[in-house]
């Protein structure tokens, strides 16, 4: 039929520019990058070799990528407890008909429109040791003299970093549960209310919610970079790295590209196997909706 | 009054909930506010009356050197320019494809398009490092290195899944009907798309710009890994930059910041319903 055969044009026509472009400069390059951690390519020339699973045996003898696991596992953890419970809070706070909720929603929104340099020098001027906000106020309740310098201690350099991005991550995670919260039906809250449902059940009814923000929190933790860029750099001795971290140092720094590959097909893996779980956890969301 | 709290006002006894709530959230908003009140703060006052522990107390005079400092450096100048030069094709190029292809996804399906259409939407949440190489190495084969051309063309691929997205949940929202009956007046899928179903989905043009635009003024990564020369420095970079350049000059560094922010913070102001619409939807309707 001549209007099928249009369509399959039309669908052609259209499709092509948008998965060209895709897949000229995403899809393509994923998998060379598989290709390139087979190797031991230095960033420059067409010198280099095939070195079969030598980067991905290096990696377990490599301490730096250890410690950058460990971190990154850490900072997922953190984006589940940080974020997610504190968006949590605010959402059912500024739920429950507060007057001027709107107000508060712009002022706990506000920070995601700010870029990570910018977040991250913000907060490098509250852990400033000599006048930075944080120092100011320990002092002004202990009554000390702290000049502690948090961004260059290896206990805290990290925890430090993660507290200024949960503070800008935290928004994001409170508007998906004001999403998910005013998303059950009024009708539906009333006969909570009437029945004296408890915040506790509340709870519960916003559990797609919790799956969205919770998977959100740990896929941007493996893409946190620039914060950390700006306010440790990794360091002080690598106690802060993260394997987005670790994956730019050695590629880019040290031209490890062939490692560095390596690495970030690990980064993939991981990043893959979160996407495919949540993905699957919607499907099971959706059809409690439907 | 709300519905909801007609049993609590009725009550004889007086409900403390609501003031609690209302006092809790207050003292969260000052915690919240207290970062960026600090490099306003910051931005007005001279580097001494910061070493000196005067950064929290209100400044007694408008000290504005700062600002005039930061407006009149031309390096700053060519920042932003470049990074408008970045946003705007990226913004309008992404959304193009994404409008093509969402169109596609929610009028023309096919078999195992479905697939397609999340295989695509998955490409949103992969860290930009698994690409970084490769990209670097094409850049660098077809000379565009230290151009702004890689950031235009790697905003435009990276947008494409968030566009999709946006756009296909767009145009499902548009009556069947419609398109049928522009097809059997003769009309072709171009002139549904572009006088049917674009026209109704200015909402979405909407959300997508504001979220787009947004992220690539922000970005950092591309540019440090593809620019070297400082005219080719997007604003992000230079902010880095100059932080090592006026170092213990904190006023200024907080006076750029600001600098740097204000185009996303004026998107914010006044797109604020898109914006944050678009958040969602794209974390929500995946």
């Amino acid at each position: 039929m001549n209007l099928e055969r249009d369509k399959t044009l039309w669908r052609l026509a259209m499709l092509i520019p948008p998965l060209a472009v895709f897949g000229v400069l995403v899809v393509w390059p994923l998998f060379s990058s598989f290709y390139y951690s087979f190797t031991n390519w230095n960033g420059f020339g067409a010198n280099y070799r095939y070195v079969g699973l030598d980067n991905f045996l290096q990696i377990f003898d490599d301490p730096l990528f250890m410690r950058a696991i460990v971190n990154t596992v850490i900072w997922m953890l953190a984006a589940v407890i940080l974020p997610t419970g504190l968006g949590l809070v605010l959402a059912l706070l500024i739920d429950s008909q507060v007057p001027g909720a709107s107000v508060f929603k712009s002022i706990f929104y506000l920070p995601i429109c700010l870029s990570a340099i910018v977040v991250g020098q913000i907060w490098v001027w509250i852990y400033q040791p000599d006048w930075g906000l944080l120092n100011t106020a320990i002092n002004l309740v202990t009554g000390g003299d702290s000049h502690f310098a948090w961004l260059a201690k290896p206990g805290t350099a990290l925890y430090a970093v993660i507290a200024a991005w949960s503070w800008q991550q935290t928004g994001l995670a409170m508007v998906i549960f004001l999403a998910g919260l005013t998303a059950i039906p009024s009708d539906l809250v009333e006969v909570c209310h009437i029945e004296g449902a408890s915040t506790g059940q509340r709870i519960r009814q916003v559990r797609p919610a919790t799956v969205v923000v919770v998977a959100l929190g740990v896929i941007n933790s493996l893409k946190g970079f620039d914060v950390l860029y700006i306010m440790t750099g990794g360091g002080p001795f690598n106690t802060s790295d993260t394997l987005a971290m670790h994956m730019y140092n050695e590629s880019f720094k040290k031209y490890h590209m062939g490692y560095g590959s390596a690495i970030s097909v690990v980064l993939f893996l991981i990043a893959l196997a979160i996407i495919f779980a949540y993905f699957r956890q919607l499907r099971k969301v959706d059809q409690i909706y439907e | 009054m709300n519905d909801r709290y007609a049993s609590a006002t009725t009550s004889p006894s007086f409900n403390p909930w609501p003031a609690a709530i209302f006092v809790c959230l207050t003292v969260l908003a000052v915690l919240f506010l207290a970062p960026t009140i600090g490099v306003l703060l910051s931005s007005l006052k001279t580097t001494q009356d910061i070493a000196l522990g005067k950064l929290w107390s209100l400044p007694t005079s408008l000290y504005l050197d700062n600002f005039a400092t930061v407006l009149t450096n031309p390096a700053i100048h060519t920042y932003l320019l470049n990074t408008l030069l970045i946003a705007v094709p990226a913004t309008a190029g992404s959304i193009a494809l994404g409008i093509l292809s969402g169109y596609v996804f929610a009028k023309l399906p096919f078999r195992g398009s479905d697939i397609l259409f999340l295989a695509i939407v998955a490409g949103m949440f992969f860290p930009p490092q698994v690409i970084l190489i490769p990209l670097f190495r094409l850049f660098n084969g077809l000379g565009l290195l230290d151009t702004l051309w890689p950031m235009i063309f790697v905003h435009i691929a990276m947008g494409i899944p968030i566009c999709t997205l946006m756009m296909r949940n767009f145009f499902a929202t548009v009556p069947a009907a419609l398109r049928e009956a522009a097809i059997i007046e003769g009309a072709s899928e171009w002139q549904v798309l572009s006088k049917v179903a674009l026209p109704l989905s200015l909402p979405a043009l909407a959300v997508l710009s504001t979220l787009q635009f947004t992220w690539i003024w922000n970005d950092f990564l591309w540019p440090l890994i593809f620019t070297q020369s400082d005219d080719k420095r997007t604003i992000m970079l230079g902010l880095v930059f100059l932080q090592g350049q006026y170092s213990v000059a904190w006023g200024i560094q907080g006076a750029l910041s600001l600098v740097a922010s204000l185009p996303t913070l004026i998107v914010f102001l006044f797109f604020q319903r898109y914006f944050i619409k678009g958040m969602t939807m794209g974390a929500v309707k995946g």
